[in-house]
């Protein structure tokens, strides 16, 4: 690291820890990429999660400090010696933090997300995609059934009538099994690793640990608010009881003719750590994307993932968190599933409110009013006081976010231009350190580029102006 | 006047359930013989004829518990499993045994398991150790590794799994599932030490 290391870079570094956003320049991305494949390759001798518990916090601190190590010099414009010497210590942290906690549920969903974007990535990175998807600490039957006793008084076998040993997706928190109900449906179960919640708790306490001697300045207060939007945010997504009732309220709020299925909960076989819902026959993006789906069936997915999408936001005011491909079943029948409401966030009255105003604003083309609404959601009282070069950064990616907002007609979010202008803003503002903001815009972050990445990958086209209007219930034209 | 055997059997019984109250709702160290005794209302005399300490008396329910956790892990065995598997299924028929002990096991098994030589050996923390490892003998055997009580894999083991109860009794989670991660890793570590004994190691050339 050079020794005139303006702190600037270190406030980068942190942002990007904070958010573990892949929004680095392509080099170091393709670099991480590799590191992660290396560390998601060799499958730890023992289940991760319970890592955490033996080794306690004394690793996650040693951890922390070897990734803090490596963010601190990888933005100080280091010689090449000195960038391996880094990386080595990056490998350290990430083979410390693959075999450990929700870190590692973190260091995979970096890995999802970088999978996303396939395009801006060497070949070697599209490997990386099964097993980042469906690679989780296994939990054997024998622990399985321990966590059913628990949780239910019966073993698996006594509940279902039959019941699959060998899980056939992992999730995010645990691992998901097909059963079959003695009433003859076939249902997915999903069972959490036990004790993951105080993983979280730990985990989290660790980051703030490793955080606050890095003064951060006057981001610190709004970075400790956006770690405790986080913790709020894992925590909630351990209790499946809260899941099942989501996954309710979503499954309300469509019907049969609009192609989009949520599968059915089954309360009587659910706990707060065991989720027993509907199975949907179905393929992921990637075997979709395998049989070369013509564009119409393209197109017809992007329709049903933005339709989907919009109704939970304008009807139920919730984003889903975490979009990532996992989420979409696409079925036999041309219907899509959406699995997995874990990771959500509803929007508080007042976040809604800054939503209706900046569409409403963007919809009359009123970039005073624009501005006023960039400054408030990045919580600065006025433009000066924001700075010019922020204000027109932080701008440039909101417009981008709000494009298919002005388009008429078919959006193509299968455009390279598009894509590649979206990304590029978002890497510019990291660059800059410029991640002071609402905390619930993280996850309208990830919202966005979550389903964005989906919808590039997909090549897909929809006319996303008449799904807005009808969904939001605002019928008029733009003006 | 001699006592038949079934009223020695009720007596012992008697004891060992007021014991347990008292060891519950007081705590083992809080809880002295005179109180067992009184409670239970035998002479102190008599109480010792059947426990000659209330280390002996809680050690024989763990005993007990623990026999019964191991004869409903032999009826849960569904054949197929790995060694991991049964090891863990094993010790979580135990626990699941001893949950009802557990607000008082702290000090009981600090004090009869102790790896530690002490002037006092307990027989039943003796008992409890020959008949754990007994069974783990088996499972062993029945995946293809021997092991004596005295080698070093079981005393490894034995280390692990006192390293699990340890951390059973002082975990604060929801049905102990901090513990259940732990267990995991024990087992896994120790199944992959032995394995990789088995292939000789690589200092053995």
């Amino acid at each position: 690291m050079s020794a005139n290391a303006p702190n600037r870079k270190g406030i980068e570094a942190r942002a990007a820890l904070l958010d573990l956003m892949p929004r680095q320049e392509e080099d170091a991305r393709r670099r991480l990429a590799e590191l992660v494949e290396s560390v998601a390759a060799r499958r730890p001798p023992t289940t991760s999660f319970s890592r955490l518990c033996i080794l306690g916090s004394l690793q996650a601190k040693v951890t922390c400090a070897y990734l803090a190590y490596w963010l601190r010099s990888r933005w100080a414009d280091a010689d090449e010696r000195e960038r391996l010497k880094s990386e080595t210590h990056l490998k350290a942290a990430l083979e410390l933090l693959g075999t450990m906690g929700y870190l590692r549920g973190a260091v995979m969903k970096l890995g999802q997300m970088l999978a996303t974007f396939p395009d801006a990535l060497p070949d070697e990175f599209a490997r990386l995609l099964p097993a980042l998807h469906f690679e989780a600490p296994p939990m054997h039957y024998a622990m399985v059934r321990e966590v059913f006793l628990d949780e239910f008084g019966r073993e698996p076998h006594e509940l279902f009538a039959s019941f699959e040993k060998e899980a056939f997706a992992a999730a995010s928190l645990g691992q998901v099994h097909r059963a079959r109900l003695h009433s003859g449906e076939l249902v997915a179960v999903k069972i959490q690793y036990p004790g993951i919640a105080r993983t979280i708790e730990a985990d989290l306490k660790n980051l703030r640990l490793l955080m606050q001697p890095m003064r951060l300045g006057e981001d610190w207060g709004n970075v400790v608010a956006k770690l405790a939007e986080v913790e709020r945010v894992l925590l909630a997504e351990t209790d499946y009881l809260a899941e099942a009732s989501f996954a309710q309220t979503v499954r309300d709020s469509f019907t049969p003719e609009d192609g989009i299925v949520i599968p059915r909960v089954y309360p009587e076989y659910s706990t707060r750590r065991v989720l027993t819902t509907e199975y949907l026959a179905g393929v992921h993006l990637e075997e979709f994307l395998a049989t070369a789906p013509s564009q119409e069936l393209r197109d017809r997915y992007t329709h049903l993932m933005t339709l989907a999408t919009m109704r939970m936001l304008y009807r139920t005011h919730w984003l889903l968190a975490d979009p990532n491909p996992g989420n979409y079943i696409f079925m036999p029948d041309g219907r899509l599933g959406l699995v997995d409401f874990g990771c959500t966030r509803q929007l508080t009255e007042e976040e809604w409110q800054v939503q209706v105003e900046v569409e409403e604003a963007l919809l009359r083309r009123d970039e005073k009013e624009m501005e006023r609404l960039i400054v408030k959601s990045s919580l600065y009282e006025s433009a000066e006081q924001m700075g010019r070069e922020r204000l027109e950064l932080i701008g440039t990616v909101i417009r981008w976010q709000l494009e298919p907002w002005l388009t008429e007609g078919i959006f193509d979010f299968g455009d390279e231009d598009f894509f590649r202008r979206g990304m590029e803003a978002m890497a510019a503002v990291t660059r800059k350190g410029f991640m002071r903001g609402m905390p619930v815009h993280i996850w309208t972050t990830r919202f966005v580029l979550g389903a964005r990445g989906v919808v590039y990958r997909l090549k897909g086209r929809c006319d996303f102006q008449d799904i807005y209007r009808r969904e939001s219930g605002r019928n008029k034209a733009p003006a | 006047m001699r006592i038949s055997e079934q009223a020695k059997q009720l007596c012992r019984a008697r004891i060992l359930e007021k014991a347990a109250e008292l060891f519950s709702a007081r705590g083992f160290d809080q809880t002295t013989t005179r109180d067992i005794a009184l409670a239970a209302g035998v002479a102190a005399g008599t109480m010792f004829n059947y426990f000659p300490s209330k280390e002996t008396m809680a050690m024989t329910m763990v005993n007990e518990a623990l026999a019964r956790g191991r004869d409903e892990f032999l009826t849960r065995l569904e054949g197929g499993e790995s060694l991991e598997e049964e090891l863990f299924l094993l010790i979580g028929s135990e626990l699941r045994r001893l949950r009802p002990l557990r607000p008082f096991l702290g000090p009981v098994l600090e004090r009869s398991l102790s790896p530690f030589p002490r002037r006092n050996i307990c027989r039943e923390g003796e008992t409890a150790r020959q008949e754990h490892l007994e069974c783990v003998r088996h499972i062993m055997e029945r995946h293809g590794f021997a092991a004596s009580p005295e080698d070093v894999s079981c005393t490894i083991y034995w280390s692990l799994y006192l390293g699990i109860l340890a951390s059973w009794t002082g975990d604060g989670s929801e049905n102990q599932e901090a513990s259940r991660a732990l267990i995991d890793y024990a087992i896994r570590t120790f199944v992959q030490m032995i394995s990789g004994a088995t292939r000789g190691g690589d200092h053995v050339r």
